[in-house]
């Protein structure tokens, strides 16, 4: 039953994320996007993981709305879009060495049998789905958790100074006064 | 509504007031300031209050607004110049008109047709009398000038039709036989003011 | 287990049923109160108070012809209504929506499914709701369409961070995610509930569900003053229809969590037995949001998210911390 459910999912997310990637709508590619977002968490639903599945739903519809909003002002989202590929060797080099050594990192200590992929609610089974993630969280993963939080503060902080810089005035304000030198390139 | 409310409408005497809105604020700390004051004195539930308050009133106090249009009608005063209504004597139920035809001359939209004969008794008679309300812009000329105030103004101001020329006869717009007890007088457009009487002047015999 | 199956389905297709049928009432009820508001009567000629009025609407848009416009993208623009209304339905599926009952011998809980993360999913379900109207706004050729999916995306990036942080304070307080958990935490009476410790949650929930579900005070996306009609200027018939549907569902799924984790739940209360007074408890909100509708005006997009970034998230956050304060005093 599960194994049937998990080779549904499978395929339906496989098939969405080739669409994102070989679709020249955009439209088509970033729904395909969130559609696929939204079937991995299905996924952790299937292993009984309904935390993961329920954070994984809330994280990525509202990381892929912000995708929508980027798109919208980019593109025309009822065109298809045309690619400049400057080299196209380029492209497949990099992005094929980058999906390889993704692999490699992902599988290789699967792979060297040196550290073992021990479970890791190991000794937490009389805790429920929730609480055993808090458990694992704030003792064996505490550094990670924490450095990530802090560079989540850095990126945010990061983010306000570089939009904040002309936050006291107001868009209508910014450009209605011409300044000389602007002018003087307009004429140009 | 009433007739009176309706004809007591003030019209051009409002008086307007100006309301002490205040300022807006300017500064950061102003603009804090206001949305405290606003916050503690609540006034987004004054604005639910007011609304309840006059679903209650609607509900119970029958203050509904609506008027069912076409089952109700609002009264419609009676300088309204709507379709024609012809009045009968109210002595004899005799058709006031006596075919002068000023009403067919004065027309600008020449939509008033008559034709008259001599009936028997060598008096006038309006054989033939149509107004095409298809072309009528009801300037009310023709009420005016009668000099009989035979031809009237009415208040039926349905005047949709699906054609058109829409051409309304001298008998359907006559005052019924049976209904001539309830004609009223017309007060509207072209008939004698209440205060005609004083307003009459001798001819001066000057020349 | 085939049990459990047949029991669930039923389940889904009661919750599917009945609650349509709400939504569709809740229009009609939503132009009467509005109408009375107004000193207005409302829908008055189709059946006693005008109350067939939803089947006569019901007819006109099953009857319209479904045309999609020709410079659509004709997969989105058919999809994303129905990712409104399914999403609408899937978020209820989390929710209890009455106490347990016993019919015919069996007990029956009125939740398709009792997951433990209840509360959270519910969130995510509304949320990812959202693309509906941004997905219905892109595949239009239409200004008005752009600018709706556009405030779609901008509203959804405010008030989610809103919903969630209200949320926390509670969820430390009864420590569980499960919908269940927070009634059981509330069954003391009324002096249990949670809005009594946590009034600033409660104010900051019923905000940002008001939000979420589109209500006056931040319905950017359609405000037919502006943009027309927003995301749904294309759409006719049952397509329409389906978003309008979800609105309603989503306005009640609101009225259940709101009334679920504040307000005490199903739980008895004085004579009121468990069912009607969740039952007077969301439609206490329902009344709420078209009572704000006929009160307030709306506000624009900058002050939506002036006010979700700037004003309620600061609050929602010192509300966490003074709450995690107490907790660990």
């Amino acid at each position: 039953m599960e194994a049937i459910a998990f080779y549904i999912f499978a395929i339906l997310i496989t098939g969405l994320f080739l669409v994102t990637v070989f679709s020249r709508n955009i439209l088509y590619s970033m729904s395909s996007l969130a559609a696929g977002m939204v079937l991995i968490s299905g996924l952790f639903f299937i292993i009984r993981a309904d935390f993961l599945g329920a954070v994984q739903l809330v994280v990525y519809s509202g990381a892929i709305m912000a995708l929508y909003a980027f798109g919208m002002m980019f593109f025309d989202a009822t065109r298809d879009v045309k690619e400049k590929n400057t080299s196209k060797y380029l492209v497949f080099l990099l992005s094929g060495f980058s999906a390889v050594a993704l692999v490699v990192i992902f599988s290789a200590p699967a792979i060297g049998k040196h550290i073992e992929v021990e479970p890791i609610a190991k000794g937490l089974g009389h805790l429920d789905n929730v609480h055993a993630i808090g458990a694992v969280l704030f003792t064996k993963y505490l550094i990670p958790f924490e450095v990530a939080a802090v560079m989540l503060l850095v990126a945010m902080i990061a983010g306000i100074v570089l939009a904040s810089k002309r936050m006291d005035e107001s868009l209508s304000e910014v450009y209605v006064g011409t300044d000389p030198e602007t002018e003087k390139k307009e004429q140009k | 509504m009433s007739l009176d409310n309706l004809k007591n409408r003030n019209v051009g005497v409002q008086n307007y007031k100006m309301l002490d809105l205040g300022h807006t604020p300017e500064t950061g700390w102003g603009k804090f300031k206001q949305v405290l004051k606003r916050s503690v004195k609540l006034e987004l539930f004054v604005g639910l209050k007011v609304t309840m308050r006059e679903m209650f009133k609607a509900l119970f106090m029958g203050e509904m607004h609506t008027v069912k249009y076409p089952f109700e009608k609002l009264p419609i005063s009676p300088r309204y110049r709507a379709i024609h209504e012809m009045k009968r004597l109210l002595e004899s139920g005799h058709y006031r008109c006596i075919g002068c035809g000023l009403c067919e001359k004065i027309c600008i939209s020449n939509c008033i047709k008559m034709d008259t004969r001599y009936d028997e008794n060598q008096r006038k008679e309006v054989s033939d009398y149509t107004i095409n309300f298809g072309r009528c812009i009801f300037c009310g000329y023709c009420a005016e000038v009668c000099p009989e105030l035979a031809i009237v103004h009415g208040g039926r101001y349905e005047t949709a039709s699906e054609q058109r020329a829409s051409y309304s006869n001298f008998e359907d717009m006559l005052t019924p036989m049976d209904q001539l007890v309830n004609q009223k007088e017309y007060p509207g457009f072209g008939a004698p003011t209440p205060v005609a009487d004083k307003n009459i002047k001798k001819t001066p015999l000057a020349y | 287990m085939d049990g459990y199956i047949i029991a669930t389905v039923i389940k889904a297709i009661l919750i599917l049923a009945v609650i349509s049928a709400l939504a569709g009432f809740g229009t009609y009820i939503e132009r009467k109160i509005l109408a009375f508001m107004q000193r207005r009567l409302g829908p008055m000629h189709v059946g006693p108070f005008g109350v067939l009025q939803i089947a006569a609407d019901g007819i006109k848009l099953f009857t319209k012809e479904d045309f999609i416009p020709s410079g659509a993208n004709k997969i989105i623009f058919m999809v994303a209504p129905i990712i409104t209304a399914a999403t609408a339905f899937i978020a209820l599926a989390a929710v209890p929506l009455l106490p347990e009952f016993t019919l015919f011998g069996v007990t029956v809980r009125p939740i398709v499914s009792d997951m433990n993360i209840g509360i959270l999913f519910v969130i995510a379900m509304m949320g990812v709701g959202l693309y509906g109207p941004l997905l219905a706004g892109m595949a239009q050729e239409n200004k008005w369409g752009i600018i709706g999916s556009a405030r779609t995306a901008i509203q959804f990036l405010s008030y989610e961070v809103v919903t969630g942080l209200s949320l926390l304070a509670p969820i430390m307080m009864v420590g569980s995610l499960s919908l269940i958990d927070f009634n059981t935490y509330q069954a003391g009476g009324i002096a249990h509930w949670i809005v009594w410790t946590q009034p600033v949650a409660f104010v900051l929930f019923l905000i940002s569900g008001f939000a979420e579900t589109n209500r006056t005070p931040f319905d950017l996306l359609e405000n037919e003053a502006e943009v027309i009609s927003g995301y749904a200027t294309e759409y006719s018939g049952m397509r329409w229809g389906m978003f309008f549907i979800g609105e309603y569902a989503n306005m009640i799924t609101i009225g259940f969590l709101a009334s679920l984790v504040f307000l005490g739940g199903f739980n008895p209360l004085w004579i009121i037995p468990g069912g009607l007074a969740i039952i007077l408890k969301v439609a206490f909100f329902f009344f709420l949001m078209l009572w704000v509708r006929a009160a307030w005006p709306h506000i624009r997009p900058d002050q939506l998210m002036w006010l979700c970034w700037k004003v309620l998230m600061p609050l929602a956050v010192i509300n966490i911390l003074i709450t995690g304060l107490v907790m660990m005093a």
